[in-house]
């Protein structure tokens, strides 16, 4: 899939700038000028120059259009955070719940597991294992975070849920007959769920960002793929001469981040009726 | 006899020890009957009344004895699922904070079809009628416009009366009511007693009321329990209690009303404080804080005596009830 989203197919007679505009082929494509089209295709001899017509944004070390792959690496990148803070905040909360309403000896055991979890430093635990991995893909990094990030919201997520279970709403329905499985769908995770939505939108950023330091470091994802944090650890040695290659994708980065913390305040707020 | 509690005993298991909270508690209560369980803070009421619920959280707690006959029939041998069914649907519970006791992020309307749903498997669309119905039925004015608010929307007394409507929602036998007007102002906790005596007669239901409140007691009240350290101490018509107690704590805690007559002097109160329920005092639990207290109360535990110069059958566990009745 990524492949395909890094050198896709010409598309004639589109040359409007609509970043992200789904096409009649039922195909998501983002549509741009044919000769920004391919992020790879480079000249040389425009290494490291700034803006100019055409390119608002300057060529970066290769002699690539920054604005192409600015807006190209938002696929990959946007695809780690988003999938990674699905599977974390899923296997997290789901596990972390259940650990919380029940108790007892499967709560003292999933405790333990985050346990040893927590102490896997991530960056040395990203070297190990995913230098392993020869796939081009996004999948392996993000199974990684989700691997190493769900302790965190499982903790969270078992800690809102033994906070809830306490309130005399669940035990006035327990009172009035609802089953287990009412109480914990019906009763518990409505209230229980803020706290997860709160920090699995805060952690989308710093997946983003994670995926950067890996792909620094070589192990995260590999070119041909496209992405912010490729294209900030490459832009990082010419800080000094090209400042203009690392501010457009570290730009973008900040920008989506803080948007999705913006979004997890909202659907927060929005689950709250006493906000209303 | 609607509900018939035997000898039960429940402790908890805390880090510190045995907490032993109720001891060998025997009452009933028949249909239409109102049995109201009067106590201290930590006397055993509420974790009586949990027990016959079967909603005590276990562990910490465990029953380590006894029966509780509903209608015949032990709830302690029942499976879990088996009790589920009962619960709510042919006993129910009031609590005490009716604000806490809703779930804040569901409408009422969808907590009052809950019942339905849960144990009609009603559709969503019915029991929203119904819940219409059951807030005309305590008295929600504008009902039909309010089912889709939510609780904090409401005053306290009206999320009391919603607490009342779940409670009777399907027409249970038994009701078991703790301490459901704490929580309120003096003129609403009347109209919210006055409700529920009103839809108690309409519907001929088993009242429980735990209440540590000697004067909502005296109107509604059929009979009275006095709980301490998780005993029943003294169990009586409520006139007979009221005109005189058979036991010291019971007269303790009807001298601790203030009186109008009283007006200018020290208002009387128990000395001391309840025992400590991981180590309940041997002989009698009250003795420590008892004016009447003997050597033989400090060594003999008493048994629940029948107070026999009483016209109406009446229990007390004191020794020198006697003594305290013509006190």
């Amino acid at each position: 899939m990524v492949r395909r989203l890094a050198r896709p197919a010409p598309q004639p007679g589109l040359h409007r700038l609509r970043p992200g505009h789904p096409l009649p082929g039922g195909h998501r494509h983002l549509a741009v000028p044919d000769r920004l089209r391919r992020p790879l295709d480079c000249d040389l001899s425009k290494a490291q120059e700034g803006s100019q017509p055409g390119h608002p944004f300057g060529f970066n070390g290769q002699g690539c259009d920054v604005y192409t792959r600015t807006v190209y690496g938002a696929r990959a990148s946007i695809q780690v955070g988003v999938f990674a803070t699905l599977g974390v905040a899923l296997l997290g909360s789901v596990l972390g719940g259940l650990a919380g309403f029940f108790g007892g000896a499967w709560d003292g055991f999933l405790s333990r597991i985050t346990d040893i979890f927590f102490a896997i430093p991530v960056v040395l635990g990203g070297l190990v294992l995913l230098s392993v991995v020869t796939s081009a893909t996004v999948w392996p990094v993000i199974g990684f975070m989700v691997l190493l990030g769900w302790p965190q919201i499982a903790r969270i997520a078992r800690g809102s849920v033994i906070t809830a279970k306490q309130n005399d709403y669940v035990q006035a329905a327990r009172a009035l007959g609802a089953s287990n499985s009412r109480m914990l769908l019906r009763h518990i995770t409505p209230n229980a769920v803020a706290p997860v939505i709160v920090v699995a939108t805060i952690a989308l950023g710093t997946y983003i960002a994670l995926e950067a330091t890996l792909s620094y470091l070589g192990v995260g994802l590999k070119p041909p793929t496209v992405s912010w944090g490729i294209d900030i650890s490459s832009a990082s040695q010419y800080i000094r001469n090209a400042p203009h290659m690392l501010l457009w994708p570290a730009g973008a980065l900040a920008i989506t981040v803080l948007a999705f913390i913006m979004l997890g305040d909202a659907v927060r707020d929005a689950l709250d009726p006493k906000l209303r | 006899m609607l509900l018939e509690v035997r000898d039960l005993h429940v402790e908890f298991h805390t880090r510190d020890g045995v907490a032993k909270a109720v001891n060998g508690v025997n009452y009933s209560v028949d249909a239409g009957e109102t049995l109201a369980v009067l106590g201290e803070s930590g006397s055993g009421k509420s974790v009586t009344a949990q027990a016959v619920m079967g909603i005590l959280d276990i562990p910490p707690g465990r029953i380590s004895g006894g029966e509780i006959l509903f209608q015949g029939q032990d709830l302690l041998t029942l499976k879990e699922d088996e009790r589920r069914k009962i619960r709510g649907a042919k006993m129910a519970m009031i609590f005490q904070d009716a604000l806490s006791s809703l779930n804040p992020v569901l409408s009422v309307g969808e907590q009052l079809g809950e019942m339905f749903v849960v144990h009609r498997g009603m559709s969503k669309k019915d029991s929203r009628a119904k819940a219409v119905e059951l807030m005309d039925r305590v008295r929600i004015p504008a009902a039909k416009e309010r089912v889709g608010q939510y609780p904090h929307q409401f005053s306290g007394g009206m999320r009391q009366r919603i607490m009342i409507a779940m409670a009777l929602a399907l027409e249970p036998e038994l009701i078991i009511a703790d301490e459901p007007t704490t929580a309120l102002d003096v003129t609403v906790q009347a109209q919210v007693m006055d409700l529920l005596a009103e839809l108690q007669r309409e519907l001929n239901m088993g009242l429980i009321l735990i209440t540590h409140d000697l004067g909502v007691v005296a109107d509604v009240a059929d009979k009275i329990a006095v709980m301490y350290a998780g005993k029943i101490v003294e169990q009586a018509p409520v006139h007979e209690i009221y005109k005189a107690p058979a036991h010291p704590y019971t007269r303790g805690l009807l001298d601790s009303i203030p009186r109008l007559d009283q007006k200018g002097q020290a208002l009387y109160a128990i000395k001391g404080l309840p025992p400590n329920l991981l180590a309940i005092p041997p002989g009698c639990s009250f003795n420590p804080r008892c004016p009447l207290a003997q050597d033989l109360c400090r060594t003999d535990e008493p048994p629940l005596y029948d107070v026999t110069e009483s016209p109406v059958p009446r229990t007390s566990a004191c020794h020198f009830w006697k003594e305290c009745l013509h006190g």
